[in-house]
């Protein structure tokens, strides 16, 4: 018979920790059972802590007997254009292969996991950082020959194996891996502890790839008020929560004056007021902290079973800041404007462990959430009302300009949020935005101006420094907090 | 350690014939058994930590051969070790990872290479260059040169690699001279076979005691013997090398038909070059080629007879050379000169590029430029083209701290610490705590070297008005940093800030023990603490801290930088290496669930609704269990923080919420596994409430 002409080349892009050796021994050993020669390699180095790795393998697709004698010459390195099958064992992973180029769409056939596990540089984003996964997808369908992708983890999850059994499963099912299915169980049995668990994620994963079981649906997307109507509608049942129906028809008084703006524009602005007016005091923490449904989702978070109680201890560090909120308005703006002065806001915050679960941490929570009647005399509630109204004002004001710096206006308030240090620092972005380019804008163009708005307000996101705003508002300000004495 | 070598120990006792299948690094070792060596050492590192640990696995069979195992110090250590096959035919080897490896070690290399030696010497360098190094990216082949050592770098299988072990020490007995075996990342990690021969004991070991000593002035590295000793490098040791390269045929000749161009390539790079000529239609899958290639798997001394005869005739050649500079290229122009060969052109960075990894995919770039050939590889540009338009940039994902790593809360400490003081300069060091320049810390102004953070914090920390901080590891405290950092520093009254990562291991090679390691495998000795070592040099002003405890940690920070004592200031942060305590956790709790015992889990986790988005937590933090989640309220867009399984409950998160004053919104949750009697009946008092 005559030789295949080259060897079956396969690249493994996983994270480290995730069992992509085993799944590269695997292969090897289930190789060694069809008696075909090959090789495998890895780059773990350091990429063993958490980073991305490969492992690389080719088989050559011949008996010893066939062979004759003679060995191929395997390669130690991929070459784009010439990987028969791509393992991903998560989403970017399979996007960063492709733009090496080893996705190709005569040869490659594509196998990988659409979860994701996000990276640091994705995740400590003040906003949205993540890499939009349908991207990935497309392209994937794109440009493999065949693409086979689903959500791995979960599948492996559900088959309580890890998810190297499932991607093997896959790549068996794909049809171009040169061993059979039986040669694969076998190198599977072969490595011992955990082989029946593996043995069902590899079922799996090889069924659905060979299209003998349904492909899993990916989750329905989260669920995202765009609509005027459902804005309002969550709005009112938020803010009767919050504080009872006349806040709530305090709200509704408000968007009145949203009725002639864009629905788009409008539906932003509602949005971004019913979540100012429920802004996170330490009524409101304490109130969510202490409902039933929080304790179930605790429960169901940390994957407590049935009989299992759990203890829940919660990180609260009140301070100054926190205390003043609370205060009758004349008292709360004192203190705290004696505390900024002095560089205090930080300076007398009492960290507590506070056992939520337990009957005093419990009460001593609860407590504070039965603050709420007094909630509408405290200083902090009339500063955020007054903060409101003058939002409100410049938003009517730029919808009889443009739409468009209404709906960039209207998103500046996307920039409140957080606690203590954080909620300062954005709202003295807000401000600085507010004054800079709302109120005393460099320019009479809307459009110049709503650029420029949302300019400085995603620069305000880029950096927690204010160093990237500063720059965008053409300005040396930073808004740092002062250097304490020492 | 890391990684248990049981299995691999029982590849290094086949016999003859039989078949081994293993990586690379372990067929390296077995080869160094069948060549009768009598003692070996080594310093960690990838990508050649593996030489030690199975070989600190393998000590019933190492003492049946009377082989000697050390766990050197450093890789100074280990170089110098190799002396004692300066005056007598035993054989040894050392592994260790390089050119960082090498730079420590070329004193001892310096001194060996000049006393030269009778017995077999050889050091097993992991050549770490390319895609998944950690270090500097520079190359082996000019200490070969400086030093006049001989440099293997075999084709990457495993036969050819076994077979240059065993001819490494022969070539080093015939020409008295020491041998470097450089093994590429991929090739330490290759998974091949080969056939075993049995493994010989040395004539002379520890189970063969050596009867008298031998003295030899003319082997001490002290004029006028050092005179002598170069002039005998030039005038018998080379030759002797070269004459049995030639005779052994140690490089290879692949004839082709395309008699009239030709490529010269590192063994290490044939694999590349086979491939992409396969790849051009130039050549099969079993090395049958068309175009003549030249393999040299000994990289130094180049062989100028061997060179000029392959050239004879040839209009053109290619040098396939990774890293730079182009010592090979350089080389055979001259010998081509001095041979008057005239016709020949030579090609090689003009091809391919000066540094970087020769991958698959840049070797074919270059031969298919050199084989005017390059519509080969369009289709390779448009596809990366087409892929960079769908995709634009994807996210980095460079190494990081472990989940409940020890070092981050310390990091996470210094950015709480900083808000108070303002920025102060930071000189690392080399360890998994070089990670904390990575995002989200950013933290560590320069590296220097292993240890060194301390010396390369001595001017610089002068050039400030407030204090500087230093940060050494463990592993780098003992490999040097006690010496050159820290009695320095007290030696010369400098006043620095120094903290010592304590987490017990050499845990980024794959958490090998230490002197200071809390407990130790028989064939240490005991605990060697550092707190003692310190004392012993006399630092006045030590603080041990518990780095899970960020508040306290950052207070003892805020302290060092401004207490009134002048001197050196040493924080010790402890906490062991997360690696190790789960590996030893795991089966203990899993044993306590089986027998039923009362066991709590701790998971941290955070309340979705009180979370505002702002990802501040991930910003001091980085751990990978410590992510984010679409935001489940329909009216907010910003996904929220979320701890996903995995979680260690190491404390960071609600430490962290605390120190930095961040948000609510963390809890930590003890769940009750096998809950007794008390557990049930005070859940039931709490389930009224809440």
């Amino acid at each position: 018979m005559s030789l295949p002409d080259r060897p079956i080349t396969i690249l493994i892009a996983a994270l480290g920790g995730e069992g992509g050796g085993v799944m590269a021994d695997w292969l090897i050993d289930a190789a060694a059972r069809c008696d075909f020669p090959s090789q495998s390699t890895s780059i773990p180095g350091v990429a063993q802590r958490t980073g991305a790795t490969t492992y690389y393998l080719e088989i050559f697709p011949a008996t010893r007997a066939q062979l004759g004698g003679r060995s191929p010459v395997f390669s130690l390195t991929p070459s784009p254009g010439n990987v028969d099958i791509m393992v991903a064992s998560e989403l970017i992973e399979a996007g960063r292969a492709m733009h090496n180029g080893y996705v190709s769409p005569e040869r490659t056939t594509l196998v990988a996991s659409t979860h994701r596990i996000y990276a640091t540089v994705e995740k400590m984003q003040m906003a949205d950082g993540r890499f939009e996964s349908n991207r990935v997808i497309d392209a994937g369908k794109q440009l493999a020959r065949r693409a086979v992708l689903f959500d791995m983890r979960k599948l492996a999850q559900d088959s309580g194996t890890v998810i190297n059994a499932v991607l093997f499963g896959a790549m068996a099912g794909s049809g171009v891996l040169p061993v059979s299915r039986e040669a694969c169980e076998q190198a599977i049995r072969g490595g011992g502890r955990g082989a029946e668990a593996s043995l069902r994620g590899f079922a799996a994963g090889c069924e659905i790839a060979a299209g003998s079981r349904p492909t899993p649906q990916p989750p329905a997307p989260p669920k995202r008020a765009e609509e005027l109507d459902e804005v309002v509608r969550l709005g009112i049942e938020r803010l009767t929560d919050y504080q009872g129906a006349a806040y709530a028809d305090l709200f509704k008084e408000r968007i009145k004056s949203f009725e002639k703006l864009e629905p788009k524009v409008a539906a932003e602005a509602a949005r971004q007021l019913a979540l100012w007016m429920s802004y996170e005091d330490i009524i409101r923490v304490a109130d969510l902290k202490t409902r039933a449904s929080r304790f179930e989702r605790v429960r169901k978070e940390v994957g407590a079973k049935d009989g299992e109680p759990v203890v829940v201890i919660d990180f609260l560090k009140p301070g100054l800041e926190e205390f003043a909120s609370l205060l009758p308005h004349a008292l709360g703006k004192n203190l705290q404007s004696w505390a900024e002065s002095r560089g205090k806001l930080d300076a007398y915050n009492v960290g507590l462990h506070v056992k939520t679960s337990g009957v005093f941490g419990f009460l001593l929570v609860r407590s504070l959430a039965w603050l709420r009647p007094w909630r509408p005399f405290s200083y902090r509630y009339q500063e955020e009302q007054r903060l409101i109204e003058r939002w409100l004002l410049r938003v009517n004001e730029a919808a009889q300009r443009s739409p468009a710096l209404a709906l960039e206006v209207a998103q500046c308030a996307t920039l409140l949020k957080g606690y203590g240090e954080t909620h300062r620092r954005g709202k003295a972005n807000f401000l600085a935005i507010l004054d800079a380019l709302v109120e005393n804008p460099p320019t009479a163009d809307p459009a110049a101006q709503a650029g420029a708005i949302r300019r400085a307000r995603e620069a305000a996101l880029a950096d927690p420094e204010g160093k990237a705003l500063g720059g965008a508002l053409g300005k040396p300000v930073t808004w740092l907090k002062q250097v304490g004495r020492t | 350690m890391e990684r248990s070598f049981k299995q691999e120990v029982e590849l290094l006792k086949l016999g003859e014939g039989e078949t081994f299948h293993g990586e690379g690094i372990l067929a390296v070792t077995k080869a160094l058994l069948q060549s009768g060596v009598a003692y070996v050492g080594g310093y960690q590192g990838a990508p050649v930590s593996h030489v030690m640990d199975v070989l600190n696995d393998a000590r019933d069979i190492l003492d049946e051969l009377g082989v000697h195992v050390e766990t050197n110090a450093s890789e100074a250590g280990a170089a110098a070790m190799l002396g004692a096959s300066i005056n007598y035919p035993i054989r040894g080897a050392v592994a260790f990872k390089s050119t960082v490896g090498t730079n420590v070690a070329s004193d001892a290399l310096s001194n060996l290479a000049s006393a030269g030696v009778i017995g077999g010497a050889l050091v097993v360098l992991g050549e770490d260059y390319g895609e998944g190094s950690s270090i500097i990216q520079e190359r082996s082949h000019a200490f070969a040169m400086k030093s006049q050592m001989w440099l293997l770098d075999p084709r990457p299988n495993l036969p050819k690699i076994v077979e240059m072990v065993e001819k490494g020490f022969e070539l080093s007995e015939a020409s008295n001279t020491p041998v470097l075996l450089e093994l590429r990342i991929r090739a330490c990690h290759v998974h091949g076979s080969f056939a075993t021969k049995k493994n010989v004991g040395s004539k002379n070991s520890k189970n063969h005691p050596i009867e008298k000593p031998d003295f030899d002035f003319g082997r001490i590295s002290l004029p006028p013997a050092t005179y002598a000793q170069e002039k005998h490098k030039i005038e018998v040791r080379w030759p002797a090398a070269v004459a049995f390269i030639r005779q052994h045929k140690l490089n290879e000749v692949f004839a082709g038909d395309m008699s009239d161009t030709g490529i010269l390539c590192q063994g290490g790079m044939y694999n590349a070059v086979l491939r992409a000529l396969q790849l051009l239609g130039l050549a099969d899958a079993f090395g049958a080629t068309r175009v003549p290639i030249y393999c040299m798997n000994v990289a130094y001394p180049m062989i100028a007879e061997e060179i000029v005869a392959f050239c004879a005739g040839k209009q053109r050649i290619l040098v396939v050379e990774e890293g730079q500079p182009a010592f090979i290229e350089d080389a055979v122009q001259a010998a081509l000169r001095r041979a008057e060969n005239h016709l020949v052109k030579v090609h090689g960075k003009d091809m391919l590029p000066l540094g970087g990894e020769y991958t698959g995919e840049v070797v074919l770039a270059g031969i298919s430029k050199f084989l005017n050939s390059e519509t080969a590889i369009d289709s390779v540009r448009s596809l990366k083209a087409r892929a960079l338009e769908l995709l634009g940039g994807v996210p980095a994902r460079p190494p990081g701290f472990c989940v409940g790593c020890p070092e981050r809360p310390v990091f996470a400490a210094m950015k709480v610490a900083e808000k108070a003081t303002g920025a102060f300069h930071i000189s690392a060091d080399i360890g998994c705590h070089t990670f904390a320049t990575l995002p989200p810390f950013n933290i560590g102004h320069t590296v220097l070297g292993y240890g060194l953070g301390m010396a390369s914090n001595s001017a610089v920390n002068t050039m400030f008005g407030k204090r500087t901080l230093t940060i050494m590891g463990d592993g780098g405290f003992w490999h040097n940093g006690l010496t050159s950092g820290i009695a320095n520093t007290v030696f010369n009254k400098d006043d620095g800030i120094l903290v010592i990562m304590k987490n017990g291991y050499s845990s980024a090679t794959g958490t090998q023990e230490l002197p200071s390691s809390p407990q130790h495998s028989e064939f240490k000795s005991g605990d060697m603490g550092i707190e003692r070592a310190l004392e012993g040099v006399g630092v006045g002003w030590v603080k041990t801290v518990d780095n899970y405890r960020v508040g306290e940690v950052a207070k003892v920070l805020k302290e060092a930088m401004s207490t009134e004592y002048q001197g050196l200031k040493v924080i010790i942060a402890e906490g062991e290496c997360q690696l190790e305590r789960q590996r030893k956790l795991r089966p203990v709790v899993a044993k306590n669930l089986a027998e039923g015992k009362r066991t709590v889990r701790v998971k941290y986790g955070v309340d979705e609704d009180t979370c505002t988005g702002d990802h501040s937590c991930i910003r001091l933090s980085g751990c990978p269990t410590l992510t984010v989640k679409d935001n489940p309220d329909p009216l907010r867009r910003d996904p929220v923080a979320t701890v996903i399984d995995g979680c260690v409950g190491c404390g960071l998160c609600g430490e962290n919420a605390h120190a930095a004053i961040l948000c609510p919104s963390f809890y930590r949750a003890e769940v009750v596994q096998n809950p007794n009697f008390f557990d049930k009946a005070l859940n039931r008092i709490r389930a009224v409430f809440a």
